[in-house]
This record gives structure tokens, sequence and C-alpha cells, in this order.
């Protein structure tokens, strides 16, 4: 029941002419350092112009090593980028109007506020008042114009950040690339910067490549998300295919899936698995995933339990957790457990070892492969 | 405890300073201050002829020094996780080495080519190129160590800000290193003004600097006129460091506000 990814998105290695609305084309991009250390294995990617691109995957999947091939910093040992509708692979990373926010900001501590925004300009040659004025208006814009003549060291982690920002989208590049910038924040400020750096991708119409580690904030901030693993990609999509329809255990158990199960038997008439039995029409997959938000939890007796028919689940409560607007139980039945959510309405919660039901909606669940 | 150490250190310098002062030609009685043996100094051709020798070497050689060193530090960063890294250590080899094998070893080494070529006669020629060959290796070291100390990405922040490779050289390795680069000058200054045994064995005739000729008088005796000399070069040596010192505090507080 796996659904294929957007059009827009799904890399098609037939066609070899870049389209219009297609910020960057990768093709095949290959990366090793030394025998063991496969950075990327073969990646196709297509990522529209103006959107909002995340790469997501885990530390040391090659987010980093696959930015700085688009950057131009590092060169592919085999495969093909395209920005907008040139072939860059062989440019020299000064000659590539794309511009990096590290994940370590990489200001320059000779220089103060303006002289970093401004560095871009400098080496472009512009002449020194179109260079004040380009910084200012950006500066204005990142709201760190009040900053312009302080030195790094007397930033503070979220300024710098703000500066790294600011220093790339002066020069007004292509493609802004952004390598984990919020992972070093606190957990408010992180917030914040999230939906501010949303905002001003919305307001450029900028195509952002934004790489993290965290689903969470994929989802908040993506128009589509690229999971990697192991230098390969795994799925493409917008935030909620990717969700609701993860391609296979890997994307499922990122997203944050608790409740994927193998497959152990299927017939006309439903699937054996290790809670028990589910009823319905399924394809033919090695796993099925059932997300906490499809079940409702009951007593058991309850009459709701009694009408719902087949997929009910009985279980006892292993694990309670209060979340304060929900409720979030770990339920034992047949030979696994489940995790199922349920809102706080002031029901009251169910005892620990408290005899339950799950009643789930079928057409909420998925089957995958792999 | 700490004091005892201060005044080991500092007891013998302060004595120098203080004899140089004195009216009269004794180092046992302080009669009373005066400048004599200063204006003696001034007077006398040979010791303003060392002192010329002196300031030449150590200023040209302390120059080439900068220059070599810069670039070898540099060097030494950009080939560090190469095939030749380890050609790296080398560079510790003319610090390690006793003063005196490093001399015999230059002294045969020009004595030598002097013979083969007949153009590297002893003389301030050969003493500056024995300078600069261990002034560099410290420059390249304060230079390196600048540059492990920088994060990496921002050599990649240059390129990907559009900078080529000589824009990068011009507008941050360079502005960067400044603080390495001027201590390095003063160090590789304070170096050659310091050494005694390399410039005793690569001198000749005409060359002769003032250590060497602190080293030669001094077998006649020490003279107050000797403790004036050696007053003004630890004024020298530290109006050198404070200078460093200065400059980089001058620095700091430009890129301030
Ligand atoms: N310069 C390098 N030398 C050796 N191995 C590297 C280098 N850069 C990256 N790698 C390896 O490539 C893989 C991907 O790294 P990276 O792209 O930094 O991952 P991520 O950014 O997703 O954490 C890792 O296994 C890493 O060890
Ligand atoms: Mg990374």
């Amino acid at each position: 029941m796996t659904q294929p990814s957007s059009p827009t998105v799904s890399p098609d290695t037939a066609d070899n002419t870049p389209r219009a609305d297609t910020a960057i084309r990768l093709r095949g991009l290959y990366q090793a350092f030394g025998a063991d250390a496969v950075a990327l294995a073969g990646v196709d990617l297509d990522i529209p112009a103006g959107s909002f691109f995340t790469l997501l995957g885990p530390s040391g999947c090659g987010k980093t090593s696959l930015l700085r091939v688009i950057a131009g910093l590092d060169t592919p040992d085999a495969g093909t980028l395209h920005i907008g509708a040139r072939d860059v692979t062989r440019v020299a990373a000064h000659k590539r109007n794309v511009n990096t926010v590290f994940q370590s900001y990489a200001l320059f501590g000779h220089l103060d506020v303006a002289g970093n925004i401004g560095f871009g300009l400098r080496m472009h040659g512009h002449d020194r008042a179109t260079i004040n004025d380009r910084v200012q208006k950006t500066a204005a814009f990142i709201q760190i114009d009040n900053l312009l003549g302080r030195r790094i060291d007397q930033l503070s982690g979220g300024q710098r950040q703000r500066v790294a920002l600011a220093r790339a989208l002066v020069n007004e590049p292509d493609v802004l690339l952004l390598d984990e910038p919020l992972s070093a924040l606190d957990a408010g400020l992180r917030s914040r910067l999230q939906l501010e750096l949303l905002r001003i991708q919305r307001r450029l119409g900028m195509t952002f490549v934004f790489v993290t580690h965290d689903q969470d904030e994929a989802m908040v901030m993506s128009d589509y998300v690229a999971v990697l693993n192991e230098g390969r990609i795994e799925q493409v999509g917008t935030p909620a295919t990717l969700y609701e329809r993860p391609a296979n255990p890997f994307v499922a158990r990122f997203m944050g899936h608790a409740n994927l199960f193998a497959i152990r038997a299927r017939d006309a008439t439903g699937l054996t698995t290790d809670f028990g039995r589910l009823a319905g029409e399924f394809a033919r997959a090695d796993h099925v995933l059932i997300r906490p938000e499809i079940m409702t939890i009951h007593a058991a007796d309850a009459p709701e339990v009694a009408s719902a028919g087949d997929n009910v689940i009985h279980g006892r409560v292993r694990e309670r957790l209060y979340r304060g607007s929900r409720m979030e139980y770990t339920v034992a039945a047949g030979e696994t457990e489940l995790v199922v959510v349920d809102d706080n309405r002031g029901q009251g919660m169910f005892e620990i070892g408290a005899g339950v039901a799950l009643v789930m909606e079928t057409t909420g669940v998925v089957t995958l492969d792999g | 405890m700490w004091y005892a150490l201060l005044v080991l250190l500092y007891a013998p310098l302060a004595v120098v300073v203080v004899y140089s002062f004195n009216s009269v030609n004794s180092s046992a009685d302080f009669v009373g201050v005066s400048l004599r043996w200063y204006r003696a100094l001034f007077a006398d051709d040979t010791i303003l002829a060392a002192a010329w020798n002196s300031a030449v070497l150590a200023l040209v050689s302390s120059m080439l020094a900068t220059a070599i060193g810069t670039a070898l530090g540099y060097g030494m960063y950009a080939h560090r996780a190469r095939r030749l890294g380890w050609l790296i250590w080398l560079i510790y080899l003319p610090i390690i080495m006793p003063d005196i094998v490093y001399g015999i070893a230059q002294l045969s080494f020009f004595s030598r080519l002097a013979a083969a070529t007949q153009i590297f006669d002893l003389g301030l020629g050969t003493m500056i190129i024995a300078h600069v060959s261990f002034q560099a290796p410290f420059v390249a070291l304060l230079v390196y160590s600048r540059l492990v100390g920088l994060d990496p990405r921002l050599f990649d922040a240059c390129s990907d800000l559009y900078a080529n490779a000589w824009q990068r050289a011009r507008f941050f390795i360079l502005p960067t290193l400044q603080p390495a680069i001027v201590a390095g000058f003063f160090l590789a200054l304070t170096l050659s003004i310091d050494d005694f045994v390399i410039s005793y064995f690569t001198s000749g005739p005409e060359s002769v600097t003032l250590p060497i000729f602190i080293w030669s008088a001094i077998k006649r005796g020490i003279s107050p006129e000797i403790n004036a000399i050696a007053t003004l070069m630890i004024g020298t040596v530290l109006a050198a460091a404070a200078i460093t010192l200065a400059f980089q505090y001058v620095r700091h507080r430009q890129s301030g506000e």
C-alpha cells in the first residue's frame, strides 16, 4: 500500500534534461573516503525550485557529504550535479551561485559582523557603497542591524546563527544550503528560529536545502523531505507522505513509529502478526504499521468494543505516561506490545495491569516491504 | 617561595643594569650614578660596528625567517593529512639540536661550500643564512599552531563565499595569521640577538656582532662597558616583547567597536 512520492521529487534516471522547476538535479552521486567509508552510495534526487527541502537521516548517513558536493567543496567520485540547467559537477565552489550556513557557522574571527556579512560581495568585487547598502538591508531583514559593529566572539549562539544566515542570504544565491543550523541551540530558541527560518524562506521564495537529524524539525519545516540512510535515499516525499505512508521499516522507525510488526501469514480475509489477527484486505508485504492515532483504547467490557466488529486487540496495560494533553499507554497483546495514545478529556487513566481493548480503523493501517 | 625564584631569575640582570650606571670602574662599589660607560660605548668604533652588524643580522634574518617560516607553517598545515605529513617532524630538528652541534655543522657546511663555489665566504651573509635556518622553524610552528586551532570549515566558507585561492590568502589566511606572524617576527628578532654559539661559528673577520665582541672582550675581564652593552640588549629584547604584546592588544581593541 505504499504510494509513489510526488512526481516532482521522484528521481527519473531516464530523463536527462533538467526541468525548469528543478533547482538541483543529482544523478548517481557516489563519494567514498577510502574503501570502508562510503559517504554517498548512489544518490538520485530532484529538488524543486523554491521549496524548503530537507535531508533527514541519522548521524553519519551522508547529509553533510551531500551538501558539500552541492556546494562544490568536494567533488564526487561519480555522478552528475545540475544547478538550474547548468552541469556544475566539475565547477569550483567559488564559481557556484550557492551559499552555505555551516554547522559550526564558520564565521571569520578577524572581521566584525558587517565584515562577515559583506565578505561574499567583497569577493565578487562590488563597490563599497553597494556592499554597505546590501549588508544593511540584509541585517535589517534578519533583525541583526544593531549587531553590525560587534566582534564575533561577542555574540551568543543564536546571534551567530543569524549572522551566518545573513552572510549567505546577502549574496542572493540560487540555492541556500543549511547544515543542521539549529542543532546547537537550546529548545526554546530553536523552535522560534524554526518558524523564523520558514518565514524567511517563504518571503524570499529561495530554494532551501536544510539538513537535520531531527524528524520533528523536518516535519514542521519542510515542503519535501528526503530520508537518507548509509549514503542512500530511502524515500522522498512530503512530511505527510513520510509519516503516513513510509516506504520501508527504516523510514517508519525514523519517523518515530513504534507499532511496526513482521507479518507472519496472510490470506484473503486478513493477516497474522505478533499481537494476533488483523482482518481486512492487505497487499502482499513484510511488515504492518499501526500508528497510535488510528486506535482508541477502551475498557475490555466497554460497549464500543462489542460493536466494533473484527479489529479489536485485547491486552493489558503495561506502562502509562501522562503527557498532559494526552496519555500514552504501552499495551501487552499476544507476544508483543503496542503503543496507543488517548486524548485527555478528563476521563482518568487506566491502571497498570488493567484489561483493555484497542479498536482500530483498518483504513489507516499501512503495510510495507523491507 | 615564588619570590625566591624571582630573585634567582632577575638578581643577576639587576646587578648588570645597576653597575652599568656606576660612576667608577668597579664591580664591587657603587659610588654614584653616571652615563660615562654609555658615552664610552658610543665613542668606540669597534662596538658601534658590532652593534650595526647585530642589528643588520637580526633585522634581515628575522624578515627572511618570517616570510619563509610562514610559508613553511602553511605548507605543514596544508599537508598534515597527506602522505608526506610525517615530514613536518623534521621542522623540530633545528629546534632540539644543541646549538654547538648546529653551529659546527653550519661551519663545516659553509667551509665546504666556500671551497667549492668561492662565494660563500664566512661573514654576514653566512650568518644570516644560519640564523634564518634556526629562526624559521620557530615561526613555522607559531603559524602552524594558529592554523590547526582554526575551524577547517573557515577555508570552505571562503570558497563558498566566492573567494579564489588568491583572495582566500589575502582576505582570510593572512589577516587571521597576522598575530602569529608578528609574534614570529619578534621571536626571531630575540633569537637572533640572543644567539652567540651559531653566530660565532659562522662569522667571519668582518662580521663581529655584539655577543661575539662581548665574548672576546670578557676574556680581558668584565668592564662596566660590557654592563652597559648588556643593559642595552636587555632593553632591546624587552622592547621587542612589549611591541609584540602592544600590537596584539591594539589589534584586539581595533576590531572591537
Ligand atoms: N573527510 C572524510 N574522511 C573520511 N570519512 C569521511 C569524511 N567525511 C565524511 N566521512 C564519512 O562519511 C560518512 C558520512 O558522513 P557525513 O556526510 O558527515 O554524515 P552526516 O552529516 O549525515 O552526519 C561517515 O561515515 C563519515 O565518517
Ligand atoms: Mg553532518
